[in-house]
């Protein structure tokens, strides 16, 4: 392994054009990941076509690099203002945004930005090293069932974040998985709640649902403090994380690599899941847990180290089987496609100079990752001095470019704005924010995989049992759920 | 009334028996090789819907269709992805466009089964013109190379008898699909029961076949070629009316005992009906040559869309769709389906 890693880094690093490709690709994903309104994948669509131009180690080398930087890019709107520069960045923005409005901006970005190299590097070494057994056994343990209890899993805990209290939180959630039936159902193809609009057939995506309930709802609360008089912006925190800090944290590095580079193996589900599901651990394992959503710099370490683990493991099934985690690494086929090559077992035959470039080209894409982002971060910290009578409009025309880009959609568009209305109102009762983005994103996850599990257990749900990892996380999902219901029922006794 | 009965279509069936002959030797069928721009136009980028994500087949084949026209007439394509809903976001999306020739559709025969179920849903022959239908391909059933419990189809169909409903094959199996009614034709014919999974996603689909989450998958040829030349996958079944080429050691459904027609997959480009008639007869040109282009060639090439004939002009496509359109029609009032 070492040697080859060598005579990657020796084909990159040796010839300047190869390795002004991978600096373009690790400035690019970081800035298209940052802007709010773009994302990684609008740059990837541009760069598409001009990959044919490319050695085909070049080409599927930027798309990796752009993978690594442009997951960790998102991380700092989200930080600074609320704005999720992608899925995969939302559980960031539970914490992170709180610390900046605490005046902790550096300490927030700064964690994200050691914490997503951290995870990236982890992820890429373990990618070197095992890829092939780890791909075989993803796809021989891990099927539909298994991942609907790992979303289960993930769901159980999600009530206790963000809401003032734990029914309010677990109303939030299943709201969230309400609006996640809204569209064709994943399975049968069968309409629902599209109230005879056939763009709403498509579903509520992502992106717009959000910005929505992140950032134009926090412009409305905003907002209302200037009117009321209660407003303070948000003060600019320069200082990053110290070194014991850092360590303190450890534990919550290592687990969230775990379980990032668990969900990024998993084909078809990719860096948001992970990003969740570390945060989802992070609250689940912690003492203090009614401080996540509050400014915990743990959450923002769990989702940031998480969402770069699964970078690398998700480029496991793509290169040993070619299967795609997600929409990135789908583009990822296109360019192997447009140089006559197909990712699966074969390239590690046929061409392992290419993937030992890629290999290489993304461990340095993420440890560039810390020294970068730090002098980026340094810059980009000062837009927070911007006043608020001119920031919120910007945000809001970003915000808007950024629902619309995606499909084109006015529909997508207003989805914000009601969104947004919908979330100040809840923010105003106590019902949780994160909650109702987890139920979305995970809702959909985990419905597609209920009902494929289904099909395959021929509708008889004891079966899911005869499964032993399904069986483990579903028990631990109400395992979960059970204390909860446990500790919400004490607390009043507990006070009287 | 007998499935088999219901789809005695023999118009489609001799335009694909000539299609398979049609394949030895490519010969552009459009001998043009340019055309004055009628009034100018374009003097812009045309932009082409499409309504399914970038990655998937759609998303390629539009990219490789752009290219090949711009690289033809020197005019840009902007693609616009307009997925969800199967279709029908993107549709619906291309219908409200402006009808004056500069916006194209990505489309594929899910437009045909859609209008076959609910009419008020457009007509992809009439409502729409068709360019030129640019892959046309055919149906597989697959098993992995190292499987022990079957070889072939006789011994497939043996062994799901004897799981009394639980074998499983993944596939796209929504409401209507062309892979459900045509499992349904299989089913039928064969007597037996199989539980079929819907994955939406080619990654998923693929990996719960090659990590033993189902025992076989309906795909099409050119989705799986990696799959095929890695020795992972193996087609055992080949739902056409004769064998391809390429496939010479696979029988057929109909070798199998099964006589029904095969629904085949299509992909095609489209304009408005309302489109000036002479901007109308430049897109054609520019799509049906564009076919042409040697990058397209490749294309297809790469996807196993050349191992029948994958072209039909205006005339072939509308053929093709007329045929289809019933033949869905009646499956689905077979099938029990609200027919509108």
């Amino acid at each position: 392994m070492i040697e080859n890693f060598i005579a990657g880094s020796s084909a990159l690093f040796g010839d300047p054009f190869t390795l002004a490709i991978f600096f373009f690709g690790v400035i690019g994903g970081m800035l298209f990941g940052a802007i709010p309104g773009v994302s990684m994948l609008t740059l990837a669509a541009i760069l598409l076509p001009f990959t044919s131009d490319l050695s085909p180690a070049q080409g599927v080398m930027l798309f990796a690099v752009i993978y690594c930087t442009g997951t960790y890019g998102g991380a700092i709107t989200a930080i600074l203002f609320n704005i999720p520069g992608a899925p995969e960045n939302a559980p960031t923005a539970f914490d992170g945004y709180p610390m900046t409005k605490q005046g902790k901006s550096g300490k927030a970005v700064g964690a994200a930005v050691l914490c997503s190299a951290i995870g990236g590097v982890a992820s890429a070494l373990v990618m070197m090293a095992a890829t092939q057994p780890l791909a075989t056994w993803a796809i021989r343990n891990i099927g539909p069932p298994e991942i609907f209890a790992l979303v289960f899993f993930g769901l159980a805990v999600a009530s206790s974040v963000g809401g003032r209290t734990i029914w309010k939180g677990w109303l939030s959630v299943l709201l969230g998985l309400l609006i996640a039936t809204i569209g064709q159902d994943p399975v049968g193809g069968i309409n629902r709640f599209n109230f005879g609009f056939a763009d709403l057939a498509a579903g509520i995506a992502f992106v717009p649902a959000i910005l929505g309930f992140f950032a134009v709802s926090e412009i409305f609360v905003q907002a209302e403090k200037r009117a009321t008089g209660t407003f303070n912006a948000p003060k600019v925190g320069m200082s990053f994380p110290t070194l014991f800090e850092l360590w303190a944290q450890k534990i919550a590095v290592l687990r969230s690599i775990l379980v990032g580079f668990f969900c990024g193996i998993l084909p078809g589900i990719g860096a948001t899941l992970a990003a969740f599901m570390g945060y989802g651990e992070a609250v689940r394992w912690s003492k203090d847990k009614e401080s996540f959503g509050k400014g915990n710099i743990e959450g923002v370490i769990s989702s940031e180290t998480a969402n770069n683990a699964a970078t690398g493991a998700a480029m496991i099934p793509l290169l040993a089987l070619g299967l795609p985690g997600g929409a990135l690494t789908a583009m990822m086929v296109a360019v192997f496609q447009m140089h006559d090559l197909e990712p699966g077992p074969l390239v590690f035959y046929n061409s392992p100079d290419l993937i030992w470039v890629v290999f290489a080209a993304m461990f340095y894409a993420n440890l560039s990752i810390l020294f970068v982002g730090v002098l980026e971060t340094k810059t980009i910290l000062y837009l927070l001095k911007i006043p608020f009578q001119f920031l919120a409009p910007l945000i809001l025309l970003l915000a808007s470019i950024g629902a619309y880009i995606g499909r084109g959609l006015v529909l997508d568009v207003m989805v914000m704005f009601l969104a947004g209305i919908i979330g100040f109102l809840l923010r105003r009762s106590g019902y949780s924010i994160p909650g109702i983005v987890l139920g979305i994103i995970l809702g959909k996850i985990g419905e597609q995989n209920f009902a494929q599990g289904m099909q395959m257990v021929h509708y008889d749900i004891v079966a899911y049992f005869s499964r032993p990892i399904c069986s483990l996380l579903i028990l631990a999902g109400v395992l979960t759920l059970g204390v909860g219901v446990y500790q919400a029922l004490r607390a009043p006794a507990k006070k009287a | 009334m007998k499935l088999r009965k219901i789809l005695s279509v023999s118009a489609l069936s001799s335009m694909m028996a000539l299609s398979v002959s049609a394949v030895s030797a490519f010969e552009c069928k459009v001998k043009e090789a340019s055309m004055a721009k009628p009034g100018g136009f374009p003097d812009r980028a045309l932009t082409m819907i499409v309504p399914y994500g970038p990655a998937g087949g759609s998303g390629q084949i539009a990219a490789a269709m752009a290219e090949a026209v711009t690289e033809l007439t020197g005019v840009s394509i902007n693609r616009d992805h307009k997925s969800g809903g199967s279709g029908t976001v993107g549709m619906t999306a291309y219908m409200a466009a402006p009808t004056d020739g500069y916006t194209v559709l990505e489309h594929i025969d899910d437009a045909s089964s859609a209008h076959a179920l609910d009419s008020s849903k457009p007509h992809p022959g009439r409502d729409l013109i068709p360019l030129v239908t640019a892959q046309v391909t055919f149906s597989q059933i697959y098993i992995r190379s190292n499987e022990t419990r079957y070889s072939d189809w006789p011994s497939f169909v043996k062994w799901v008898k004897a799981q009394d409903g639980k074998a499983t094959i993944a596939n796209v199996s929504k409401e209507g699909s062309m892979e459900r009614v045509t499992m349904k034709f299989i089913t039928d014919a064969s007597n037996m029961s199989i539980q079929q999974i819907s994955f939406d996603k080619g990654a998923p689909r693929y990996g719960a076949l090659l990590g033993g989450q189902v025992d076989a998958l309906y795909e099409q040829p050119g989705d799986v070629r990696k799959f095929l030349d890695s020795g992972d996958f193996k087609p055992i079944l080949t739902i056409f009316n004769e064998r391809p080429g390429v496939f010479a050691n696979v029988p057929t459904h109909k070798e199998m005992g099964m006589d029904f027609e095969p629904l085949l997959r299509f992909r095609g480009f489209y304009v408005h009906k309302d489109a000036p008639a002479d901007r109308v007869e430049w897109l054609k040109w520019a799509f049906q040559r564009g076919y042409c282009q040697d990058s397209y060639q490749k294309f297809n090439e790469s996807k196993f869309m050349t191992v029948i004939d994958s072209y039909r002009d205006t005339e072939g496509s509308i053929e093709l769709i007329n045929a289809t359109i019933p033949q869905y029609r009646a499956v689905y009032k077979q099938m029990g389906l609200d027919v509108k």
